[in-house]
């Protein structure tokens, strides 16, 4: 492997070859596509998106309507080919097996599409409001989440019982390459969200920041005190424990690693308990706060943001929620919400949390270099904020504020704009989500946790996330977000 | 200032680059060693100081997991004469 590949020296460091700068790529190269329509000309359209249906023959369709000729099969393999193309030339520039990744992801996009046609059936999605118009007396309610769910079970499926099969598919399974792709195109929902309310997106955006703050002063403190008061783990290993129980999971596992200068084994080992627990998070968490929150969506979101590690598992969680919220509140009493806003207020409260870890990183390598090891002569670069800092975000901002100047600069764009919008926002951000939860499960094995004697690790991660974690992102979410609902469909 | 690639290798912390090559068990003591071929090398003039910045190798953290990160840490050692 060349130098160049393996090591971060310069600040464009990585930006050819990291998983993190290839999901702005992708995102932004697709979000540009989408941004042309304001010529008058759809570029995007072309997206397959299935609907609630009973009849097959209705069950996907592209997105825009410049595009309907295509039909089902057309626009499956329109985008079939324009994602491979692109994530293959991702890929290639990656290093990786190009002849496994794109076997892999073959594989991975038509069984997510077969799952997301499935999920979508009106016995798993139709709501009690809707369920007359498909002809049935009786449905699950789940909206789209029917789709996720199916993806991840299929997935997990995949993961422990044909291992040598998911294994090979492991090439193509990224979950979080593929979520911080659909996170760069939640901007553009973000953007578009804020053409229709602004003040909302802003309020969400510095409460988010602040609980944020708030949460990282507990947090991490409280389960470190776990850590090394009750369990008597090494300071070390507990500060990485702590960061990625109460910070975001695995890179804030790597990242502390780092700074405290410990051997890379030990967040390797953390990383490993990390996505195993952030899948149980994203399978429990999202129906027991749908049936206990559902006065309170963006408290529920927000916690949701600061209990779950991993930013695939915690969109994902978010976006289950959102569709299993938004169909309960119908059910209800009638109230449509409007999509998606549960799933930002998760998402954007994780962003908030990823972007600090670099500088809380730098903080903590302060304090053990000239604090805690005091090794005479060490200095630590400033640069390693930037190397830390999660890249995906700046994709996410720039669609979203690109968004924002239309609405605000160029207002007689906004009817063009939104036509380009829709199928980047709707279609392939769900797409990318879908791929993330067919990934999640086909990469999390858990016998791991069996296997690996993880021993005291296991029992502060247990503690810390149930016993302290979400009560206390419950409660500073909300002190920071209650009586903030979800904006309503008229 | 020098510039030296960082690894881990399970046991031992190793710091090498054309000019210098050396493994410990701590970083401590990597940096001794390193001060001290710095020294033999000659590399120390006198009454000024030398920075070692050390970049990690980042191709040991596992394939798995450099979809979530892929930065472990880089170093400055300033040696003074």
């Amino acid at each position: 492997m060349a130098e160049i590949n393996r090591i971060n020296r310069r600040w464009y460091s990585g930006m050819d070859t990291s998983e993190d700068w290839w999901a702005v790529w992708l995102g932004l190269a697709f979000f540009f596509l989408g941004l042309l329509s304001v010529t008058g000309i759809d570029f995007v359209g072309w997206i397959a998106y299935p609907r609630t249906w009973v009849d097959i023959s209705k069950s996907i369709a592209p997105l825009g309507k410049s595009y309907k000729g295509l039909g089902a099969l057309g626009s499956i393999g329109v985008t079939y080919v324009m994602f491979t193309i692109a994530t293959c030339i991702g890929a290639y520039c990656m290093r990786w097996d190009l002849k496994k990744f794109f076997l892999g992801w073959t594989f991975i996009f038509f069984l997510t599409y077969v799952l997301w046609i499935i999920g979508n059936h009106a016995f798993f999605a139709a709501n009690i409001m809707n369920r007359v118009k498909y002809g049935l007396t009786t449905s699950l309610s789940l909206g789209g989440g029917g789709a996720y769910i199916l993806a991840l079970f299929v997935g997990l499926i995949i993961g422990n019982f044909f291992k040598n099969f998911a294994a090979f598919l492991s090439e193509a399974a990224k979950p979080e390459w593929f979520i911080k792709t659909a996170i760069v195109f939640l901007g553009v929902k973000v953007g578009y969200m804020a053409m229709k309310a602004a003040d909302f997106v802003f309020e969400l955006a510095i409460t988010g920041a602040c609980a944020t703050i708030v949460a990282y002063l507990i947090f991490w403190p409280g389960t470190y005190a776990i850590a090394r008061k009750i369990f008597k783990l090494p300071r070390k290993m507990s500060a990485v424990l702590a960061s990625a129980i109460s910070i975001c999971g695995v890179s804030a596992a790597v990242a502390t690693g780092g700074a405290v200068r410990c051997k890379p084994l030990i967040p390797v080992m953390v990383s490993a308990l990390v996505v195993v627990y952030a899948v149980i998070e994203l399978v429990i968490l999202p129906p027991i706060f749908t049936a206990t929150l559902i006065d309170e969506p963006i408290v529920a979101g927000s916690a949701m943001g600061m209990a779950v590690k991993t930013d695939g598992a915690d969109a994902a969680a978010g976006a289950v929620m959102d569709e299993l919220m938004r169909n309960r509140k119908m059910n209800m009493d009638g109230t449509k919400w409007e999509e998606g806003w549960i799933t930002t207020s998760a998402v954007m409260t994780k962003i908030w949390i990823d972007m600090f870890i670099g500088l809380w990183a730098f903080v903590l390598a302060l304090v053990w270099v000239y604090r805690v090891d005091r090794r005479p002569g060490e200095i630590v670069p400033v640069s390693e904020v930037w190397h830390r800092f999660p890249k995906f975000v700046l994709g996410y901002f720039a669609t979203w504020i690109v968004y924002l100047i239309i609405l605000f600069f160029l207002p007689d764009l906004v009817p063009n704009a939104k036509i380009g919008a829709v199928p980047v926002e709707k279609g392939m951000r769900t797409l990318f989500f879908m791929l993330t939860f067919t990934s999640i499960g086909i990469i999390t094995n858990f016998k791991k946790l069996v296997e690996a004697k993880f021993g005291k690790m296991l029992g502060v991660y247990c503690i810390a996330l149930f016993l302290y974690i979400i009560p206390v992102a419950l409660i500073v979410a909300y002190i920071f977000h209650h009586g903030m609902t979800v904006p309503v469909v008229h | 200032m020098i510039e030296l690639i960082i690894s881990h290798n399970g046991k031992n912390w190793t710091a090498k680059n054309d000019l210098l090559s050396a493994e410990a068990p701590t970083l401590e003591k990597l940096d001794m060693e390193l001060e001290r071929q710095v020294k033999q090398k000659g590399c120390l003039e006198k009454g000024e100081n030398v920075d070692l910045f050390m970049s990690f190798d980042n191709s040991i953290i596992p394939q798995w997991m450099r979809q979530y990160s892929q930065h472990y840490f880089n170093r400055i050692i300033r040696l003074k004469k």
